[in-house]
């Protein structure tokens, strides 16, 4: 295979393993946020290590058939593959192990594998409700991935390319050279269907998770869970990390490897905290009224942002 | 050579000779008509035959030894000899059907028959005017006679309304006799032919003018035949079909000999009568559903066509019209007698109960075959004619009569196709019987078997044409004539001819025609495959398979206009054959034939309008059209004849049906197979005339508009389906809609992903609905909220529709990713963003359907009913497994596909055109290297995989309903299995997109067109007088507008 060595495999399971520890850390201090807002104490913020070291070591497991048990594998296999299809840091070859792979389409294609997988295996359990989420899900995709698209074809356009490395690089030289600044249209619409994406408040029907949990990993219990759950930890970080990539300019690789991860950690801790604020502001909506939402604000933005990006470049 | 004036002499001796006999008849009278009518049959066809061959030459007769003008003269040449063959040919054959209604009647009904017979032999020789006079007195006399003869009110009443319309036609044809004489001196035709000048004309105008009109006015046209309307339904079938093929012909040839006598005077209202009729009566036969009064009506505007095709050829001098309008009527004689014996066969008046031929299933061959022939279609003589008629046209700018004959055409598909479909698909009662005798029988077989081959010596009379394959045909022939052979043994045969004459076809295709040509040939190979395990004979599967593959072949393989439309048409007949055997797929046949043929009308007059500017027939000249005037319109044209094929938006109703109520395995051919045609086509106008506009309105950009709502639409739609099988078909309409999408973008990766996404389309769509289709089969519904976790039972159908819908979708690693991935490059390219974007969001919207596909019918819960359920039999798996087969190389391999695709497109543009390092495909924006893309999947999923099972060893399986929920134990799991309406949110959210605008619309159209022939009908009140006052105004008022005034 052309780009391929043995010590990207290495490479892989280290960027994995980094973001699985990201992930849990970042999952207690947003754990401790939300209680925090509610006026709560909250869980210890390595409760996430604990929860997810006892579900895999739970002893009795029950499986469903084939796909029940195939599910979680698909997850994972989604989730991790996302991350290593992306750019973590510029240029290091560490954290751009597969990125050889290809460009935004194939990122953003490659999510829902792992989605299907989850779906299926959920389906398989014979639960009602895990179906009904997965609807909720499916339709509440359908109606963001809209404004996301028309977003990433306005910095497509601006950029001229679909590579996420290139798109990064474009974007480095100082804070007014990202996305952020430089077609701020698009950035606004993809982050209203960044806030669709990331299953919290107002768009968190699909899991119901706090009076009726639905959905397909309520279906899952020990190891099932908890490889659903390893997968819950770096999933959202490599969701963020695109949308840093794509517009907040992405992170580079400095002299200090301190810097770097500093600046890594901001970048993706403050861009996931939009959809934190948002979610402890606002109240649920219903699925369709939610489909309605996008199809309204975020698309005209996104349109706005297409045109603006054919008549400027 | 026998003197045609023998002709005469036996019918006229033998019906005297026939009065020596008792009333009562007995077989000797029969048999001595019989003898006659064979006699006269012999001497015309050896009459026929030496002037065809030519041995003989035309000859003048000379009665009572003197010249014209002192004697009546009569002629026989090429025409007359074909025309008394047929005549003489359909008596015969009359008389061998009427053998019950003689021993019913009397002997006079033999005496009427030959008389009648000797009055059309005499029409048709004759060159005196006042002796065609006559002989057009004696033909009305003795089919008055013969109508009245079953003697009931009601045919009393319609014998003598002919009798009194018959006076007072001919009233006006003695005048005008009369008038001529005075001014010319002469009866003879030939003599005032040759006397014909400008000023003659002027002098003896309404002399000419009441001979025209008379001779018109027999041809019964719109809307003065009330009449001829009511004879047609009211003699027995038998001698309908001896006036229709023998009295419209003979009288057609009259009028032909009255109007070269006036040179060509009325010609232009002899188009306007024609055409009049033609749309007129063919509108008023849609709301009618008596047999035999429907043929009546077919008739009429049969003949107004060929009217209308005759003054056509001489208003614009078109080339070969001679061919054109015999050919017209040759067919239409053929066929409406057939029909006609048919309806004597049949017995049953009303097109709802037809459903009765099926006790003879053999009977829908001729059937179909007359059908297919009145409606022009191939490969019979009449299409021949239409193709150069409307090439000529086009030629001489005719295109308001272009559209004119297109649009009856298709007026006259609705009503014949609908009898067809009700004769094919309704049930009957077994108590009903046939008139099935060697008799009756006899005539029907015979005219199919002529029609077939005057079609085939008509093919070469086309001066359109550089020839078509006729192996193909041939083949779907044979297969035809072994119908009566175990299915699995012709599936062999079908299979053997497909697999032999299809490795040098595909060898032999070029450039993008070689990638259609693979989808076709490999796909009917495959889709062939399940017909092994259908047992017994399935009568007419397999000639209908083959015609429609035969279809496919030929138009790959075209070179010129002729051969492609040909093969185009031949394909939709045999799909529409294909669909109609589908159990509840009547109406949606319908609606495929009639979208199909209209859709092939537009293709039609796009050839015709190349043809016109360009000067070539050749397939090529696309090419140079795209630079002439109108070459918007050609290219408009052309994109929405087979964009009604891809059933893109506003053209899709019919596929939805058609596609869910066919057989299991005949909805892959023709939703996997079959729409490639359409995407063919579409492809080959594109590459071929480059971007074209019409005024500032770039087409391109119009069709892109139109793909992307499509595919958006058409996904919402499939994903509120209930029926498995129609949400397959609604995804047909958004994957036509993407391959649309490619076209239109009119580029390198557009035309790529075009083709891409055909091919992989192919593969997955026969693949799902051969799972689908067998589960529906196993579960005996359709609907999948009535099934539910099929997955232990059918485990490989699950696994086969898992890897269908992931590569569908366009997930990577699966093949249908590279379809999506190059559709964004293009896209990009082209900077159509926001279809872009549409086409994107109808893609995951495609993800609402695919998940409820294998979530509803594989996974949840299984029904109580369900629990004995077998996986699909071994013929459904082997093709579906072989096609899996293929999904999995070009998922490992993407390259194998994309790159040899890519280079042939580069014959045409290189912007844009992929470059490859290895496996990594890199277009100006991205790039994507499937090949690691896949070995990164497989060794996560591995890992995981592994992990997963060393830690969860002691997983326990548990059954399928072992199941907790809401904190209760589930009693049934029917109640348990969430799939009903399963999109609710969506629908509330969206619902406004399922409106049926399209249906709506067309239901419009439809309602229009069968009001407005509910109105029109009103002229025919049944009472003889209005009639008689309607043609006198048609008179008077004819006469104001040929001459400008009195």
């Amino acid at each position: 295979m052309d780009g391929f060595s043995y010590n990207k495999i290495l490479f892989a399971a280290l960027t994995i393993f980094f973001t699985i520890n990201y992930g849990l850390i970042l999952q207690g201090i947003i754990g401790k946020i939300y209680a925090r807002v509610g006026r709560r104490i909250g869980i210890r913020l390595f409760q996430p290590y604990f929860n997810i070291i006892r579900q895999w070591a739970t002893r009795s497991a029950i499986s469903h058939g084939v796909m029940y048990y195939l599910g979680p594998v698909f997850r994972f296999t989604g989730g991790a593959g996302i991350l290593i299809f992306t750019p973590l840091i510029l240029d290091a070859p560490l954290f751009n192990s597969f990125t050889y792979a290809g460009d935004v389409v194939l990122v953003s294609y490659f999510i829902f594998l792992g989605t299907l997988g989850m779906a299926l295996g959920g389906g398989e359990a014979g639960h009602p409700y895990s179906a009904i989420a997965v609807t909720r899900g499916l339709a509440q995709t359908a109606a963001f991935e809209i404004s996301l698209m028309l977003a990433i074809y306005s910095i497509a356009v601006q950029y001229n390319t679909i590579s996420i490395t290139e798109i990064i690089r474009a974007q480095q030289g100082g804070v007014l050279n990202w996305t952020l600044f430089t077609n701020p249209i698009a950035t606004a619409a993809a982050m209203l269907a960044f806030l669709g994406s990331m299953m919290r408040s107002p768009f968190d029907v699909v899991l119901a998770p706090q009076e009726i949990p639905v959905g397909p990993p309520t279906e899952y219990q020990s190891q099932f869970l908890a490889m659903l759950m390893t997968n819950r930890t770096i999933f959202p970080v490599a969701k963020t990390v695109l949308y840093v990539n794509l517009f907040f300019g992405g992170v580079a690789l400095y002299d200090s490897y301190l810097l770097t991860f500093v600046v890594f950690f901001l970048k993706t801790f403050f861009v996931y905290l939009w959809s934190v604020f948002v979610g402890v502001s606002f109240p649920r909506f219903r699925v369709d009224q939610s489909i309605r939402f996008f199809i309204k604000w975020p698309l005209l933005i996104g349109v706005i942002a297409v045109v603006a990006a054919n008549i400027r470049y | 050579m026998v003197d045609p004036i023998y002709l005469i002499v036996i019918a006229l001796a033998t019906a005297f000779a026939l009065g020596l006999f008792r009333k009562a008849p007995s077989l000797l009278p029969y048999g001595l008509t019989l003898a006659a009518l064979a006699v006269m049959t012999v001497i015309s066809g050896s009459w026929a035959y030496g002037i065809l061959s030519g041995s003989l030459e035309g000859t003048d007769i000379f009665t009572a030894g003197f010249t014209p003008p002192v004697s009546i003269n009569l002629y026989m040449g090429s025409l007359e000899a074909v025309l008394l063959l047929l005549v003489n040919l359909t008596a015969l054959m009359t008389a061998l059907v009427l053998r019950k209604e003689v021993k019913d009647t009397s002997v006079y009904m033999l005496m009427l028959l030959l008389v009648f017979v000797m009055g059309l032999n005499g029409v048709i020789m004759t060159r005196d005017l006042f002796n065609l006079f006559v002989f057009i007195e004696i033909v009305s006399i003795a089919s008055a006679g013969l109508i009245a003869l079953r003697s009931n009110l009601e045919q009393l009443g319609a014998g003598f309304k002919f009798v009194i319309a018959g006076a007072l036609t001919s009233g006006f044809m003695l005048i005008g006799i009369i008038f001529t004489y005075y001014t010319t001196g002469s009866l003879n035709m030939d003599v005032i032919a040759s006397q014909m000048s400008p000023a003659l004309a002027a002098t003896g105008y309404t002399g000419l003018f009441l001979i025209f009109i008379g001779m018109i006015m027999e041809l019964k046209p719109f809307p003065v035949n009330g009449w001829g309307l009511d004879t047609y339904e009211a003699s027995v079938p038998a001698v309908s079909a001896l006036v229709a093929a023998g009295t419209t012909s003979a009288m057609f040839y009259a009028f032909l000999k009255t109007s070269y006598m006036s040179g060509g005077l009325f010609v232009q209202a002899a188009a306007v009568i024609g055409g009049m009729t033609f749309i007129g009566m063919n509108v008023l036969a849609l709301q009618q559903d008596k047999s035999r009064r429907l043929l009546g009506y077919s008739s009429i505007a049969q003949i107004g066509l060929a009217v209308l095709a005759y003054a056509l050829v001489a208003l614009y001098r078109i080339e070969n019209g001679e061919f054109i309008v015999f050919a017209l009527i040759l067919t239409h004689a053929l066929a409406k007698a057939l029909l006609f014996w048919l309806a004597g066969i049949v017995g049953k008046d009303s097109i709802h109960d037809w459903g009765v031929i099926k006790k003879k299933m053999i009977l829908i061959a001729p059937f179909a075959v007359a059908v297919s022939a009145l409606l022009g279609l191939p490969p019979f003589p009449s299409f021949f004619a239409k193709w150069d008629l409307v090439m000529g046209l086009a030629a001489r700018g005719g295109m308001v009569w272009i559209i004119l004959i297109l649009s009856g055409s298709l007026l006259e598909a609705v009503y014949l196709m609908r009898w067809f479909g009700n004769a094919f698909k309704d049930s009957f009662n077994e108590e009903d019987t046939l008139d099935w005798r060697f008799g009756t029988v006899l005539p029907v077989f015979f005219n199919m078997t002529v029609l077939l081959a005057l079609g085939y010596l008509s093919a070469s009379q086309s001066s359109f044409s550089m020839g078509f394959n006729w192996i193909l045909l041939g083949a779907v022939a044979v297969l035809m004539v072994l119908d009566f052979l175990p299915g699995i043994i012709k599936n062999l045969l079908l299979m053997g001819a497909i697999g032999y004459y299809g490795y040098g076809f595909v060898m032999a295709a070029e450039s993008y025609r070689s990638v259609f040509a693979w989808i076709f040939a490999l796909g009917a190979l495959i889709t062939l495959l399940p017909g092994f395990g259908v047992k017994g004979k399935r009568m007419g599967f397999y000639p209908s398979a083959a015609l429609m593959f035969a279809g496919l072949i030929g138009l790959i393989e075209a070179v010129d206009f002729m051969g492609f439309f040909l093969s185009w048409e031949i394909m939709t007949l045999g799909s529409y054959f294909l669909i109609l055997r589908g159990k509840d797929s009547k109406p949606h046949a319908l609606s495929y034939m009639l979208f199909s043929l209209g859709g092939a009308y537009l293709l039609m007059t796009g050839f015709a309008m190349t043809y016109a500017g360009t000067g070539s027939i050749a397939l090529g000249a696309l090419v140079k059209a795209a630079i002439i005037p109108h070459s918007g319109i050609i290219f408009a044209l052309l994109a929405v004849g087979f964009m009604t094929k891809m059933a893109s938006a506003g053209l899709h109703i019919w596929l939805p049906g058609a596609h869910a109520e066919a057989e299991t395995d005949v909805s892959p051919m023709v939703s996997g197979i079959l729409l490639k045609a359409g995407v063919f086509g579409l492809l080959m106008t594109a590459i071929s005339m480059g971007e074209q506009s019409i005024g500032p309105v770039s087409l391109p950009y119009v069709l892109s508009w139109v793909a992307v709502i499509t595919a958006l639409v058409a996904n919402y739609m499939a994903a509120m389906q209930e029926d498995a099988k129609r949400l397959l078909a609604y995804s047909s309409i958004g994957q036509m809609g993407y391959a649309l999408f490619g076209i239109s973008l009119m580029s390198h990766l557009g035309w790529l992903s075009a083709l891409v996404i055909s091919i992989v389309h192919f593969i997955y769509k026969v693949t799902l609905f051969l799972a689908i289709g067998s589960v529906a089969k196993r579960t005996g519904t359709r609907n999948m909220y009535q099934m539910g976790g099929l997955i232990t039972k059918m485990p490989f159908t699950f696994f086969s529709v898992l890897i269908c819908i992931i590569a569908l979708s366009g997930i990577p690693p699966l093949a249908g990713f590279s379809g999506k991935w190059i559709v964004y490059n293009a896209v990009l390219e082209k900077r159509w963003m926001l279809q872009g974007a549409v086409a994107g969001a109808a893609g995951i919207i495609a993800f609402l359907y695919l998940f409820r596909l294998i979530f509803a019918i594989f996974l949840g819960q299984l029904k109580d009913n369900h629990r004995k359920v077998k996986e699909a039999p071994f013929f459904l798996i082997l093709p579906q497994a072989l096609l899996l087969g293929l999904v999995m190389f070009f998922s490992f391999l993407p390259g194998s596909l994309l790159r040899p695709v890519g280079e042939i497109l580069e014959e045409f543009t290189t912007a844009g055109a992929l470059e490859w390092q290895g496996n990594m495909a890199i277009s100006d924006y991205g790039y994507w290297n499937g090949v690691a893309v896949m070995w990164v999947f497989m060794a996560l999923f591995a890992v995981f995989f592994l992990i997963l099972t060393i830690n969860g060893r002691r997983a326990q399986w548990i059954k399928q309903f072992n199941i907790v929920f809401a904190a209760e134990r589930p009693a049934r799991p029917e109640t348990t299995h969430f799939s009903y309406n399963f999109f609710a949110p969506v629908r509330k959210a969206l619902g406004f997109l399922e409106y049926p605008f399209t249906t709506n619309f067309w239901n419009r159209v439809s309602d229009f067109l069968h009001a407005v022939a509910g109105f029109c009908r009103r002229i025919y009140t049944g009472n003889g007088q209005t009639y008689l006052l309607q043609m006198v105004i048609f008179v008077v008022l004819s006469y104001m507008l040929t001459k400008g005034g009195f």
